[in-house]
């Protein structure tokens, strides 16, 4: 007996514009390429500088000497920044027709309308569109793009780009502060609740490229925010890049959820870098759904510094044929009475192969802390793998730390349960994938887990037996 | 000498300090003497013991420079070949002092067709001087076989201990090992199983306690390789002082055991709150029809525990050991040897004096 389900199914995605930008930078890697960039973008002299220290730091740092092979990737063959032809617009109606198409496709200006509080949409390597309601913007709310946060608001910048993830934490995040391009800036005032979410969309549509966008957001004390972030590109035959570096500053008692979906094409070699730095009794919460790439290397991370700091992580990995996904969760409990609770599920399929790789630490000044830990892996067939490979850091007794995890198949007998109350085999096993991703997918916005409850759909293949 | 041994069968984030451990100040014995504090008890004829071990090769073992020392310098090779059915004891002990202050042992042991037996191993030392112990243990478990194997080591805290395991594991045969590992400034453990036969068993059932600034290093691993395997592993502990503790289980399911199950648990019980805990419970599955399970956890000590036997006149020391005793004697009780269970139990009350 054999479970069919289907892979994501990428047409809405894969439809590819021409190649057709006002500037690209030469492929590689140079100290010129580096000043090229910067002259085009008109930093500030300290942003210049700071590119080419970075740079310098990415030649001195090695590759990975763990997860997967990504000795693929040449920088010689990527161009690290593409100008498409626009300017950054705050109405729809200013935006290219073939760029503005791409994220009529994607549903970007329709869910603007419906559901959310603010828009960015990033076209290769920078914003299109911004744009943010009104009440938002007079309680002070400062949703806008990178390049316009660097120029506009240099004092918060200078304090936070790339402390919460220094270039030296490893060589990609070194390769973004060199490179990096485009993102969002989010800043939310003292105590102001943002109850609708705000969503950047990144869009990488030229070949042999790499995408390199900053997210920095700071809430402030008290404040509150949902923060979306979804991601794709039509698949080339050569492997585009994407590096990009989140950076979050939860401020005392805040709250923040950061709900990502990722669904880069299959040539994409994803090796982003989330961090989040969380103060007195605040919560962040992360929310992922990681789907696309060819290879995936993600570890979101929480540092809880702030007593009582709490966080979550809630994410399904789904990787068919030829997908390595090698993604996870890391927690340092640096503070008294921190808690954190991870829910991570995984389902490999089609020959794809997913890792959940973590780390949790739980420092010698962090007592009274508490973290738990749940991964379940589920396997469609015989051909795929999945790996779980769990790093625990304990280096106090006050603790409640508890890990577990499980690999397994649908089991039969569960089947035959269902099948018993009158469920034919095949929505017996689509109830069954659906159940176990359902604690992920009812964390996700709701346009995304109706697509993800669609893709699992079952048939049977053979005979039962 | 710096030494980097013990690595993992898949490296994670080296930022993570746990793909291998970094021993520095080791020393190796500039000259290796004989081995003659050796004691066999073998009441069983139908088990041969002698000294004609096959030539060492390992799969992992500690790395290269451990693995060699023994293969090129043992001095104390045992070959051990059952073919008896009635599970009598055989008991190897070596106790280390300052005329034999350095032990590489290789042993092998070999299970024949459908025979039952337990092998006890015992490292014991009386001396507080500094003592070297590095060894290979190899067991080879035909089919249908039983074999019961204790490994204890009680070495003083002043030594390096490292042990490299290997089990061949044929079809429907067992092994089941309990190791109780308290010994040694260092102890650091490789325990490598490859499972080849369809409906092989073993179970892995370890305890270690650790005080002062004793470090512990215990790398697992089994593969699964033939249809209805099953691998047990559960280790207990306790950490005291500033003692610190590396565990790293792997149970690698390979593509075609179907139907097999491996589960794995990790307690360990901080005493101190500068004691340190580090695990990696690792699953690896390229195979869809299996069941792998792991848990781990760590903390202190549950205080209304402690509290209730309080109440009854105890100590909190005598109540922490009593604790530590009760989470221990689930795997004591594998160990069939009253006399040796007995010296293992005094063992935990003197160390955590």
């Amino acid at each position: 007996m054999k479970t069919q389900v289907e892979e994501i199914n990428r047409n809405i995605y894969d439809f590819k514009n021409d190649d057709n930008y006002e500037y690209k930078i030469k492929k590689g890697l140079t100290p010129e390429i580096i000043e090229e960039i910067s002259k085009q973008k008109g930093d500030p002299d300290w942003m210049r500088e700071f590119r080419l220290k970075a740079l310098e730091v990415y030649n001195k740092l090695e590759m990975p000497t763990w997860g997967p092979d990504i000795s693929e990737l040449n920088m010689d063959e990527i161009a690290t920044y593409v100008k498409p032809k626009t300017t950054l617009s705050n109405s729809w109606e200013d935006v290219p027709e073939d760029i503005k198409s791409t994220f009529d496709k994607l549903g970007i200006p329709e869910a603007e309308k419906t559901s959310l509080a603010g828009v960015g949409a990033q076209y290769d390597s920078e914003v299109v569109y911004h744009s943010m309601k009104e009440d938002l913007i007079k309680q002070g709310v400062i949703y806008t793009d990178m390049e316009t946060a660097v120029r506009d608001y240099p004092d918060i910048v200078k304090k936070h780009f790339m402390k919460c993830v220094p270039v030296s934490d490893h060589k990609f995040a070194a390769l973004h502060g060199a490179v990096w391009s485009g993102g969002s800036f989010v800043y939310v005032p003292k105590g102001v609740k943002v109850d609708i979410p705000l969503q950047s969309y990144f869009r990488l549509n030229s070949p042999e490229s790499g995408q390199f966008e900053h997210t920095l957001i700071i809430v402030e004390e008290g404040a509150s925010l949902h923060f979306i972030e979804g991601c794709s590109a039509p698949k080339y035959n050569k492997v585009n890049l994407h590096a990009g570096c989140v950076e979050l500053y939860v401020k005392d008692n805040a709250y923040l959820r950061y709900s990502t979906i990722e669904n880069w094409s299959k040539n994409m070699l994803n090796l982003n870098t989330k961090k989040a730095i969380v103060g007195k009794n605040a919560k962040m919460d992360w929310v992922s759904g990681s789907f696309g790439s060819k290879i995936s290397m993600l570890y979101p991370m929480s540092i809880l510094n702030g007593e009582g700091s709490r966080t979550e992580f809630t994410g399904i990995s789904f990787a068919g044929g030829g997908q390595n996904l090698d993604n996870g969760f890391k927690v340092v409990h640096n503070a008294p009475n921190t808690s954190s609770v991870v829910n991570a599920k995984s389902i490999s399929k089609n020959g794809g192969k997913c890792t959940y790789r973590s780390l949790v630490k739980i420092s010698s000044n962090a007592p009274h802390s508490k973290s738990s830990v749940s991964c379940e892996s589920l396997m469609l067939d015989d051909m795929s793998i999945s790996d779980t490979i769990p790093t625990n850091d304990i280096e106090t007794d006050d603790v409640e730390f508890s890990h577990e995890a499980k690999i397994g198949k649908i089991s039969d007998k569960t089947i035959f349960y269902l099948m018993s109350r009158g469920l034919s085999e095949e929505d017996a096993k689509a109830m069954i994938v659906r159940g176990f991703a359902y604690p992920i997918s009812k964390e996700l916005p709701v346009e995304y887990a109706v697509e993800m409850n669609r893709l699992i759909n079952l048939e049977l293949e053979g005979a039962i037996g | 000498m710096e030494l980097e041994v013990n690595q993992t069968p898949v490296r994670t984030s080296k930022n993570f300090n746990i793909n291998n451990i970094k021993l520095e100040n080791v020393s190796f014995p500039s000259k290796i003497l004989e081995f003659n504090n050796l004691k066999i008890l073998n009441s069983d004829t139908k088990v041969t013991i002698d000294d004609l071990t096959s030539p060492i090769a390992l799969n992992y073992g500690l790395g290269a420079e451990l693995t060699n020392l023994v293969i090129n310098n043992s001095n104390k090779k045992i070959n051990v070949n059952i073919n008896s059915k009635t599970n009598k004891e055989i008991q190897i002990k070596f106790d280390l002092d300052k005329k034999n202050s350095a032990l590489l042992e290789d042993i092998e042991i070999t299970a024949n067709e459908s025979t039952k037996e337990t092998v006890i191993i015992k490292y014991t030392s009386d001396s507080s001087t500094f003592l070297f112990h590095d060894g290979i243990i190899r067991v080879n478990a035909k089919e249908n076989s039983v074999l019961n194997v204790i490994i204890v080591n009680l070495i003083n805290e002043k030594s390096s201990n490292f042990l490299a395991i290997q089990n061949n594991i044929d079809a429907n045969a067992k092994v089941n090992y309990t190791i109780v590992d308290f010994g040694g400034k260092n102890s650091i453990t490789n325990h490598y199983t490859n499972m080849t036969g369809d409906s092989a068993k073993t179970t892995i059932n370890t305890i270690y306690l650790g005080h002062n600034s004793q470090v512990f290093d215990l790398n697992y691993i089994a593969e699964l390789r033939g249809l209805q395997n099953d691998v047990k592993i559960e280790v207990q502990g306790a950490l005291a002082d500033t003692a610190k503790k590396h565990f790293k289980g792997t149970i690698d399911f390979k593509r075609g055991c179907k139907k097999s199950v491996g589960d794995e648990n990790e307690a360990c019980m901080l005493l101190s709150n500068t004691a340190k805990s580090l695990s990696l419970p690792m699953l690896l599955c390229s195979e869809e029809d299996v069941e792998g399970n792991h848990s781990s956890s760590a903390g202190k000590i549950d205080e209304k525990e402690l509290f209730y036997i309080m109440t009854r006149g105890f100590s909190l020391k005598e109540a922490m050991k009593l604790l530590v005793k009760a989470k221990f004697n689930k795997i004591l009780e594998t160990i069939p040897n009253y006399e040796l269970r007995e010296k293992i139990i005094k063992e935990i009350d003197m160390r955590l004096n």
